[in-house]
């Protein structure tokens, strides 16, 4: 793996992440690093296209990705991914098979990608690794099932008030489509929950300076 | 008894008898009549169970509606998964609704099965991605499929459960409206009263 100045601090936060499941040694993660390849994307790339298996587990190290599905004449956004997040077609990936979702960067992406082939081999270099694995997949695992739970659970308006208190920033980097189909709401409505929102803070901004 | 269990488990690394011998002294057998709550709302997920016989849900509350997200047979794992790897109180509940006996490890096992060593650590680790997998697959029937579709898979899949789950659950699980799984009762029960006439005659 090439790496340059950027990269390596890049790589400093990734062995930080790990270490959040699992201790690893600077030795010992380098020797994990020498499992991973970085690739760069522009922008508007399907990185993974549907009927594709999907050969890569992929940490983003700067950019932003999102996975989705084709129904229809629509597209269904099933993940919103940033810096230091996971993404990749875990079904096609785990099982081999061609993949039912599209994986596609939104800004230029640099990712931190393990094929499935070195996946195994990694595990097989360092016993440590497959509790790291776990650890990771539960994780994951966890995460993926908050997000059901908050799906079909809240309302429509606490999809977006809980997403636009906790990715604030996101507004910024993604298309309003784009979070609107992942939070599962309708366009207009997306559009009427942002402008309440904003004129309540103006009012409220307005009520502290008087 | 532990049969089924040594088969679940054998689909994710070949694991030799001397192992699962070990891994049987964790095991503990449990019965629930029917209707009866394993885990509650706010409770600590303490066990991880296997169904050996008998049907369990697991569900959460949306305002006052159930709202179904797993329904574990004969032969399928079942806890409130969350709750179980984060030692957090748990959004679900899981309760049985047939009488049901399952062979469950408690949390504490579980961590003593992964200190055995790497080869355990790696069968928890293909078991979680299948738990994660079967999320997958089902967010993208829920997206893809129209309740019709979802209701002809499940049934395909999974033809003695129609008979052995409450309706309301089953309309509940597949996320049908109650009054369109009505219309589609039709598709269960004519092929369902063909075979009774076959056997029958």
């Amino acid at each position: 793996m090439v790496l340059n100045n950027s990269h390596t601090k890049y790589l400093e936060n990734i062995h930080q992440y790990f270490n959040r499941f699992l201790p690893l040694t600077d030795e010992e993660f380098t020797d994990l690093t020498n499992y991973f390849e970085l690739r760069e994307f522009d922008k508007k790339v399907q990185v993974v296209k549907m009927g594709d298996i999907d050969n890569y587990f992929n940490i983003i190290l700067k950019g932003l990705a999102r996975k989705y599905m084709v129904v229809g004449k629509k597209d269904v956004t099933l993940q919103l991914s940033i810096e230091g997040q996971i993404i990749h077609s875990e079904i096609s990936f785990n099982t081999r098979t061609p993949s039912d979702t599209i994986v596609e960067t939104i800004e230029p992406t640099v990712f931190l990608s393990m094929s499935y082939e070195n996946l195994q081999k990694s595990y097989a270099s360092n016993p440590k690794l497959e509790k790291l694995g776990r650890l990771l997949i539960s994780y994951l695992f966890i995460k993926k099932d908050y997000r059901d739970y908050s799906q079909l659970k809240k309302t429509t308006r606490e999809r977006f008030l809980d997403y636009m208190h906790s990715h604030s920033d996101m507004l910024q980097r993604v298309p309003q489509k784009y979070i609107a189909s992942y939070l599962n709401i309708k366009p207009e409505t997306f559009s009427r929950l942002k402008h309440l929102m904003k004129h309540r803070k103006e009012h409220h901004a307005g009520g502290q300076q008087s | 008894m532990m049969k089924p269990v040594f088969q679940y488990l054998s689909r994710f690394i070949d694991l030799s008898e001397e192992e699962f011998s070990l891994l049987v002294g964790f095991i503990e057998i449990r019965h629930f009549n029917k209707k009866v709550k394993l885990v509650d709302i706010g409770e600590q997920e303490g066990y991880i169970n296997f169904v050996m016989k008998g049907l369990i849900r697991k569900y959460f509350y949306r305002h006052a509606e159930e709202v179904v997200t797993q329904l574990a047979k004969e032969g399928e794992l079942i806890c409130s998964s969350v709750s179980f790897l984060t030692g957090e109180r748990s959004d679900y509940i899981v309760e049985s609704i047939e009488t049901a006996t399952v062979l469950s490890i408690s949390a504490a096992n579980v961590e003593k099965i992964y200190a055995l060593g790497p080869r355990m650590e790696r069968m928890g680790r293909l078991i979680i991605i299948e738990w994660l997998l079967q999320k997958e697959y089902w967010e993208n029937a829920r997206i893809k499929q129209d309740s019709k579709t979802r209701f002809l898979h499940f049934i395909q899949a999974n033809p003695d459960l129609p008979i052995r789950v409450p309706q309301k659950i089953l309309a509940s699980y597949l996320n049908i409206k109650p009054e369109t799984f009505s219309r589609y009762k039709h598709l269960l029960t004519r092929p369902y009263r063909h075979s009774q006439v076959l056997a029958g005659s």
